[in-house]
């Protein structure tokens, strides 16, 4: 199980270093493919540790290994060490499963460009991030993962250097990211002093205020990561990266980290019912804003960008109230699926030469028939139909949050409209893309991979995520057969199940409503029998995504910008810079005067020896 | 009487070395100047012989103003010295601090002595006989002071040297001239 | 002793040492500053003898004697570098020798 973990955690990292070291020495596909091979050989370590795992019961279950004692002092040690138990193994699979076939699928997506080498190595790092932040024994280490996944991010957002809008955007995610990680800090120095100790022992044993704003503290971290409201603006904006990136940074595990955070920590959110309250209400408020916002987006990478941060809402929701399986499970599904979407999103965009605009697809069916039916499976899965992945998760953690009083039910409503809008958002997508006319556009700049729809490389990876989003759900079928519950019972008890009725009655209603929005979508852009209705105030509202953009750039930015450049008018240039060059102004001043004794004349000279010897005579003669 | 005559001729004396002095400084002459020198020479031999200090004297007179000063006269003629401003040229406030150190230079001279000899410098000594005479100062040149004497021989040894070598001509310089 | 007493010839002696630093500070032909120094030397000799017959010691007149030794070889590399300036065209002038400049 060790072994196992550890071989997890240190492939990826030997993939960047191998990368990074042979350089240009190796072919831009050889580094492609040891970048897929390390992923993959962690995904062995993963199922190596899970197999072993699951032979063990209880406590044998939980494992802590300390590699190296990193810091020692005053009584706190921190070590290097890694955590085994379910939960961690969960993640460990989901990251690198899905995290393997998406670096596989860059091999083919990234073909012929100039920097690929440098993007195996930053989807390399990436992987070996994430499967730290699970895997980190103790919040220091989580934190590092943390900071690292953050790193790659950027680092993967901006992929594309020459892009200013590219360079923009990834600074946008770090500084917000940034932001979260600076309230999880400040957890953690509570934490200390409260407990002493980062350990996740130490979450159990704070109390009353400490414990809220522990627990606030690290809810802004995990809301930051997640892209919840209200730090939610970036992930839009991370869409700039190349279309594997984000499938796996913003759509299946960076993303997902927070919801884990709350999971991992979910001791200290329990000693701090408030905040967890505020988590699930935030979840639940984000669905539905990304839900409406997707509405009216153009660009198809940017509708399943808002598509992520609604199910991430969902996935807060599950955790705010206490469903902790059944959110590490809609965590897994969604990993599939969403995935699945932005790989066969990526096809599209890959056959039409980089074309993102919805606006100008349509009628694709015909010409890509595979993507297609990948395509609807992934938005099948999304919308929670059965018997598709999302409705043995979604569904169930619906459930389980009207187990949770007066707050469950108003949650639970707002997540049965939220199904609404996921169903009608989504098969607009599909509808706008795949049906209808071709279009003008992708008549004009369709091109085929040799005859296929794309190369092999990213076939495969779509076809193995359909095929999960498939039947990735049926390890899980609440109430009756729970495995995955009981998996990560061990870890984090559940604070609300569904009890028979309430299973019943989400289970139905929720796929019902979904399908009433796949209903209308049908009719306003598949059939196009009623043209789509124009609410010109909702419609921009919706099109500025709710202001947020505006009223942070007011609220922060304007702000900053004016006090750093007033105080580089006022006190950089004169005090500093003055202070600086007035140093060197005056040193050269006074060298001048100096300077200026040696006349050259000798009677000067004669003068100064004669002056000097008459205030000599005086000393000597004064001074007995 | 006799101290009559010796103040008058102490007078005469003084008033040519002093005289002859600020001469030697204000001349535009240079060869007026060293002539003006020599007139200050010979009035301090007679200071000297005051003083009773005869071989000093004799001595200034046949070294001081007999060698150094046709020297000097020597070199004035050769060089032709030019009649030029005297005091023009340099730092504006030159002449103003020169004046101010040399007059700080004697005050303090006159203070210094005063202060340290206090009254005693009017009692002078008694001499013996030989006081001054060339016998006297041979003797002390070979017993109390000979390490002076033979280092001054030295000094004047490398004198004679550097002036060679000052005055030779390079012959390098000599062909090249013949040539051009 | 008859006439002054050594008072006045050390007076002598200090005025004419001002007058020589007078005449080095203030002139500016090397040829004149040459003999502004002798003058200053003499004045210094003249302060030795007088106080040799004021304390009736020969060593004052020994010293003397030793300083015009001195004086006569300096006046001869002296005079050795001012002829050497004007053979090389060098103007003889010490405010226009300025070489050391800083």
């Amino acid at each position: 199980m060790i072994w196992g973990s550890w071989l997890c955690l240190l492939s990826p990292l030997a993939g960047v270093l191998a990368i990074t070291l042979a350089g240009t020495a190796i072919s831009r596909r050889t580094a492609g493919v040891l970048a897929t091979l390390s992923t993959t050989i962690a995904f062995g370590g993963a199922v190596w540790a899970f197999v072993d795992l699951v032979g063990r019961s209880g406590a044998e279950r939980s494992r802590l290994d300390t590699s190296w004692t990193w810091l020692g002092a005053d009584g706190l040690h921190f070590g290097l060490s890694i955590l085994v138990d379910p939960l961690s193994v969960f993640m460990m699979l989901v990251v690198s499963g899905v995290g393997s076939l998406i670096v596989g699928y860059s091999i083919g997506y990234m073909d012929g460009d100039d920097e690929e080498r440098r993007y195996f190595a930053y989807m390399a790092l990436f992987v070996f991030s994430m499967l730290l932040l699970v895997q980190g024994g103790n919040l220091l280490l989580l934190l590092v993962g943390w900071g690292l996944v953050g790193l790659s991010s950027y680092l993967l957002i901006g992929f594309h250097q020459e892009r200013p809008s590219a360079i923009a955007a990834a600074k946008k995610a770090f500084i917000m990211n940034a932001f979260g990680d600076a309230t999880f800090a400040l957890a953690l120095f509570l934490l200390i002093l409260h407990a002493k100790s980062i350990g996740f022992g130490a979450l159990g044993e704070v109390h009353g205020t400490t414990a809220n704003l522990v627990a606030l503290g690290l809810l802004g971290g995990a809301v930051a990561k997640s892209a919840q409201l209200p730090l939610h603006t970036w992930l839009p904006d991370a869409m700039e990266g190349p279309t594997p990136v984000s499938a796996l940074i913003h759509a299946a595990t960076m993303v997902t980290a927070g919801v884990y955070l709350v999971v991992r920590c979910h001791e200290v959110f329990e000693l701090a019912p408030k905040i967890e309250d505020l988590a699930a209400i935030l979840g639940a408020l984000t669905l539905l804003m990304a839900g409406l916002i997707a509405l009216v987006q153009t660009d198809i990478k940017r509708v399943i960008a808002y598509s992520t941060m609604s199910q991430i809402g969902y996935m807060f929701l599950g955790a705010g109230l206490g469903a902790y399986a059944n959110g590490m499970f809609h965590l897994m599904t969604h990993a599939f699926f969403k995935a699945l979407l932005f790989l066969a999103a990526g096809i599209v965009i890959h056959a039409l030469a980089g074309e993102q605009d919805m606006r100008n697809m349509g009628g694709l069916r015909r010409l890509m028939p595979a993507t297609y039916w990948f395509f609807s499976i992934g938005a099948l899965a999304l919308v929670g139909l059965p018997p598709f992945a999302g409705f043995f998760s979604k569904d169930s953690l619906l459930a389980a949050t009207l187990d949770g009083g007066w707050l469950g039910w108003l949650l639970w409503s707002a997540g049965i409209v939220g199904t609404f809008l996921t169903g009608l958002y989504t098969y607009r997508m599909l509808f706008l893309v795949f049906h209808g006319d071709l279009s003008p556009y992708a008549r004009e700049h369709h091109h085929t991979h040799h005859g296929k729809e794309g190369p092999a490389t990213m076939v495969w990876p779509v076809a193995v995520l359909a095929v999960l989003s498939l039947v990735g759900g049926w390890i899980q079928f609440a109430p009756f057969w729970t495995p995955v519950s009981d998996f990560l019972g061990d870890v984090a008890e559940p604070l609300v199940e569904a009890h028979g009725w309430q299973e019943l009655l989400s289970s139905v209603l929720a796929p019902v409503v979904g399908l009433l929005g796949v209903g209308l979508a049908w009719w306003l852009y598949g059939a196009r029998r009623v043209a789509v209705p124009r609410l010109g105030f909702a419609q921009r509202v919706l099109e500025r995504k709710l202001y947020w953009d505006e009223l942070y750039d007011w609220v922060f930015y304007r702000p900053a910008a004016f006090v750093s450049r007033a105080w580089l008018r006022w006190i950089e240039r004169p005090v500093i810079g003055g202070s600086a060059v007035g140093l060197a102004l005056g040193a050269r001043e006074s060298g001048e005067l100096v300077s200026e004794t040696q006349t050259g004349y000798l009677r000067t000279y004669a003068l100064a020896l004669a002056a000097g010897l008459a205030v000599l005579v005086v000393v000597f003669i004064s001074v007995k | 009487m006799g101290n009559v005559v010796v103040w008058i001729v102490w007078l005469a004396a003084a008033f040519g070395c002093l005289g002859s002095g600020l001469a030697v400084v204000s001349f535009q002459n240079p060869f007026y100047s060293a002539l003006a020198l020599i007139g200050n020479l010979g009035s301090l031999a007679v200071l000297y012989l005051l003083l009773s200090a005869e071989f000093v004297a004799a001595a200034q007179v046949l070294v001081y103003a007999g060698a150094v000063m046709v020297m000097f006269l020597f070199v004035i003629a050769y060089l032709g010295g030019e009649a030029d401003a005297p005091w023009a040229g340099g730092p504006s406030w030159q002449v103003l601090a020169a004046v101010c150190a040399a007059a700080a230079i004697l005050t303090e001279i006159v203070v210094a002595i005063g202060q340290a000899a206090g009254g005693r410098l009017t009692h002078e000594a008694e001499l013996n006989r030989g006081f001054g005479s060339p016998a006297a100062i041979g003797r002390l040149f070979l017993t109390d002071h000979l390490l002076a004497f033979e280092v001054t021989s030295i000094v004047l040894l490398a004198a004679a040297v550097g002036g060679v070598i000052l005055g030779h001509h390079s012959r390098v310089d000599e062909e090249r001239r013949a040539r051009a | 002793m008859l006439g002054p007493d050594v008072t006045w010839y050390l007076s002598v002696s200090a005025i004419l040492f001002s007058i020589g630093a007078l005449g080095v500070l203030l002139r500016r032909s090397p040829l004149i500053v040459l003999l502004s120094l002798e003058i200053m030397l003499n004045s210094c000799n003249l302060a030795l003898i007088a106080f040799s017959r004021r304390n009736g010691e020969s060593a004052g007149q020994v010293f003397a004697i030793a300083v015009m030794a001195v004086a006569a070889s300096e006046v001869v590399v002296g005079l050795g570098l001012i002829v050497a300036m004007s053979r090389r065209k060098l103007p003889l002038d010490v405010d226009r020798l300025t070489t050391l400049r800083g």
